[in-house]
């Protein structure tokens, strides 16, 4: 079937295409050049004025695993309040800030959004994390496999085993999770919290294993790097929240050198610790390393107003947050020695200094990198807030009297210390699009995703052009999935299935003789189960699997 | 005034139909609100005959015990309802009042903050008492059943008052925060169960009491005196309260959280 759009004005950075009328046709799911004036057009819709760009690719969004269900199970009242009726379409659910999986799918497509990526699944948890994932419609999905503070990764790094044989274990985790790339919380630090270190600095060696966060970012990353894995290691750093973690961040920004490496959340890692209260803003000082080093990039994990839940592997800081949990209620726990989990209900408010600055310091490091394809959009949802934002976020990247007339409204000491007066900058549709569509697809090696040039799959969000830039976002015209209009003016049209992005990088299979001594020894499951296999994925033939190419291995 | 024309098949969220809402709507617009029942939605009119244009009188004709959530969040005016409601009467209601002609079901007054909520048949299970997931249950206002009340009546109920004029069911005031439970007739198993402050009213002695509560003998408590004239000026069916007091016997417990609620049986 061959679908024209006709005269849009499309944005599409990765074929550096700003804002230009072109019509675009759709035949088969695939974005294809103009055919031959003799074929039939089968449908097409007149979008002129409209703004059209490639479906939004969210790179870190929690939807799925172990711990979106302890925090759904802790926070009922966030079910409750919220419930979604069933249509003839979809199906009911609830759930504001921690929306069922299908509804979490629903309100991605409504936004115009079509892939959503799990930063944070455990390797024990995957198989859980895949099916929650294939019970959220609409959106393509993938996930990243959680290492850095699993006994086995642990065990080698003090054994000091051979960069080969920890290539080849990354490799097998990225294997048997059916996962897109390796992320890393809280270096080592997940792992002390349970030897009773309640701090683990970037140089502090370990109590038991005497390996430093240094030591395991450094060697992960360059695994992720010598595999060919097209995102770079994603890493959730140490002394998240802490005052004066800006060194921390730095140290880490120089310890990597030249290795390609993705900071998440790096808004909690930039506070700096000057002034009469002891928190200011590190935000113009790691924005400023991060446009010095072009081998970083990073997502921003901005704090958005009203109720959220966070929900982190870290244990650690989620430990030393739980004072400030609002309601009162918390948790945190080990999961099978790999890592942990910890769940703390967070109420951010605009009148509050600490909240009201990390809300500055967000958009600060949003306005002060340079380059909008190293800087990508998101609330690190829920822990910042909940993606259900990021219209209102847009909105206050691109409008700079918008942005002056909310910051009016925050605690005045906080608005005081931010440098967001002196800051002008405005985002424009173009740079939106990188951050949003172009970028994360290309980081994450989607080369078929992100941009609307021939051969790309047709994942196209059509929006009304408006001044008011979450009224434009929040409610696209037409949202197209592989071809086939899923979302007309905010509603569901169509269900559909998205696929699961993954990656197989080549490794030595003998890997398995020791981890299988080491399954049988110490872990819970069997090593064959607990291996994911795509059969899973693909379930009762509704689940997609898509491998994409690593680079070429490169070896050191 | 909302007239119930059709049997709902699943249980309705009526947490719309409130003063605060109806307020300056028309009748059309009213009829077109959009309620939960079951897993999807459906409109006002497509159960209720709606007449009448007093926001703040709003009354339930026919109701049935599939009708949950009424004056859910309500800060103002008054709700009568004729036949039996389902669950979550007046749930986290800030003001006003609730006349139930009937029977109610449970989680009467769930999260209450203020305002007064009255029954005049019998009440389900955790009267004005905490949601799993919520803190503490009702934290002021006042809740009158005038027939029996189902278990764990003000189960982590925070302040304010619950009279049951019946029967309790098993762990009335459990884990009780603190405020105040009047029951006039015969309470069920472990009365006050967990109850870590507060105080429980009591006309006769309890089926069974934890052995962590432990008798204080027979006492002569005045504030009893103030506490029940107050109740008698609310209304008549608070008459039967100027016969009652002061002396009464008194529990103290539950030693096992800290016992410093109290249990008082009337003599």
């Amino acid at each position: 079937m061959l679908i024209r759009l006709i005269g849009g004005k499309v944005y599409d950075p990765a074929n550096e295409v700003d804002g230009e009328v072109r019509d675009i046709f759709i035949d088969n799911g695939k974005i294809v050049a103009t055919p031959p004036h003799d074929r039939r057009i089968d449908k097409s819709y007149d979008i002129r004025d409209r703004v059209v760009m490639a479906g939004g690719i969210d790179i870190h969004t929690h939807i799925g695993g172990g711990k979106v269900n302890i925090a759904r199970m802790m926070f009922p009242e966030d079910h409750r309040n919220d419930p979604v009726s069933r249509t003839t379409r979809t199906r009911a659910g609830c759930g504001h800030v921690l929306p069922s999986t299908p509804i979490a799918g629903y309100r991605y497509a409504q936004m115009g959004y079509t892939a959503c990526f799990e930063p944070a699944m455990l390797p024990i948890n995957a198989r859980q994390a895949h099916m929650e994932m294939a019970d959220t419609p609409i959106v393509d999905k993938g996930a990243y496999a959680l290492l850095g503070n699993d006994d086995f990764l642990l065990r080698m790094f003090a054994a000091n085993k051979d960069q080969q044989i920890i290539n080849d274990y990354v490799a097998w985790i990225i294997h048997a999770t059916q996962s897109i790339a390796i992320k890393v919380v809280n270096p080592g630090g997940i792992s002390a919290f349970k030897f009773n270190q309640r701090k683990l600095d970037l140089d502090e060696p370990h109590r038991h294993y005497g390996t430093t966060p240094r030591q395991i970012l450094r060697q992960l990353a360059q695994a992720v790097y010598e595999l060919g894995v097209p995102h770079p290691l994603h890493v959730h750093g140490c002394n998240l929240g802490i005052p004066g973690n800006v060194e921390t961040t730095l140290d880490t920004i120089e310890a990597m050198e030249d290795l390609p490496i993705h900071l998440t959340h790096i808004q909690f890692h930039s506070y700096d610790n000057e002034g009469d209260r002891r928190f200011s803003s590190g935000a113009p000082r790691v924005a400023e390393a991060v446009n010095r080093n072009s081998n970083v990039s990073v997502d921003v994990g901005q704090v958005m107003y009203g109720q959220t839940v966070t929900a982190s592997g870290d244990t650690m800081s989620q430990y030393r947050n739980h004072l400030l949990a609002d309601p009162n209620k918390w948790m945190c726990m080990d999961i099978e020695c790999d890592a942990g989990c910890g769940v703390v209900p967070f109420h951010y408010r605009e009148r509050n200094f600490v909240n009201a600055l990390q809300w500055a310091i967000g958009l600060e490091i949003f306005l002060l990198i340079g380059d909008p394809w190293r800087v990508f959009l998101t609330t690190d949802h829920p822990n910042g807030g909940p993606f259900t934002t990021y219209p209102h976020l847009i909105r206050l990247l691109m409008d700079r009297s918008f942005r002056s007339h909310m910051l009016s409204q925050i605690n005045k000491s906080a608005a005081e210390a931010s440098h967001l007066t002196s800051i002008n900058r405005e985002y424009s549709l173009y740079e939106i699009a990188i951050m949003t569509r172009a970028a994360p697809a290309r980081s994450l090696g989607l080369k078929d995703r992100g941009h609307l040039g021939p051969g790309a799959s047709a994942d196209i969000t059509v929006y009304k052009d408006q001044v008011n830039k979450e009224k434009m976002f929040a409610k696209p015209e037409y949202v197209f999935k592989d071809g086939e209009l899923v979302v007309q003016n905010g509603k569901i049209v169509k269900i559909t299935q998205g696929a699961t992005h993954c990656v197989k990088p080549d490794y030595d299979k003998t890997i398995e003789r020791s981890l299988k001594r080491y399954f049988d020894r110490y872990h819970t499951v069997a090593l064959d189960n607990f291996k994911l296999r795509a059969e899973e994925i693909k379930g009762n033939g509704s689940g997609v699997l898509a491998i994409h190419p690593c680079r070429t291995a490169k070896h050191a | 005034m909302f007239a119930l024309t059709a049997r709902p098949l699943q249980s309705v969220d009526l947490s719309p139909l409130i003063p605060d809402q109806l307020a300056g709507k028309s009748i059309a617009k009213i009829k077109a609100i959009e309620l939960h029942c079951g897993n999807r939605s459906i409109a006002v009119e497509q159960l209720f005959k709606v007449s009448g244009n007093d926001s703040e009188n709003i009354s339930f004709l026919r109701s049935s015990n599939q009708l949950n959530f009424i004056g859910s969040e309500m800060s103002y005016g008054h709700i009568e309802i004729r036949g039996a409601v389902g669950d979550f009467l007046g749930k986290r209601m800030k003001g006003g009042r609730i006349h139930v002609h009937g029977n109610a079901g449970n989680w009467v007054g769930n999260g209450m903050a203020e305002g007064k909520i009255e029954i005049t048949g019998d009440a389900g299970d955790f009267i004005g008492a905490a949601r799993p997931g919520d803190q503490h249950g009702m934290s002021n206002g006042i809740i009158c059943v005038s027939g029996n009340a189902g278990d764990r009546t003000g189960d982590r109920m925070r302040r304010g008052i619950i009279i049951i004029h019946g029967n309790a069911g098993d762990y009335c005031g459990s884990r009780l925060l603190a405020g105040t439970i009047i029951v006039l007739g015969i309470a069920g198993k472990l009365t006050g169960y967990g109850m870590k402050r507060g105080t429980i009213i009591l006309g006769r002695r309890p089926k069974s009491i934890a052995v962590t509560f432990n008798t204080c003998g027979q006492l002569k408590m005045e504030f009893l005196r103030l506490l029940f004239r107050q109740l008698t000026h609310m209304g008549r069916q608070f008459k039967a309260f100027n016969e009652l007091g002061p002396e009464v016997e008194r529990l103290a417990g539950d030693f096992a959280c800290g016992g410093k609620g109290e249990i008082l049986v009337l003599q």
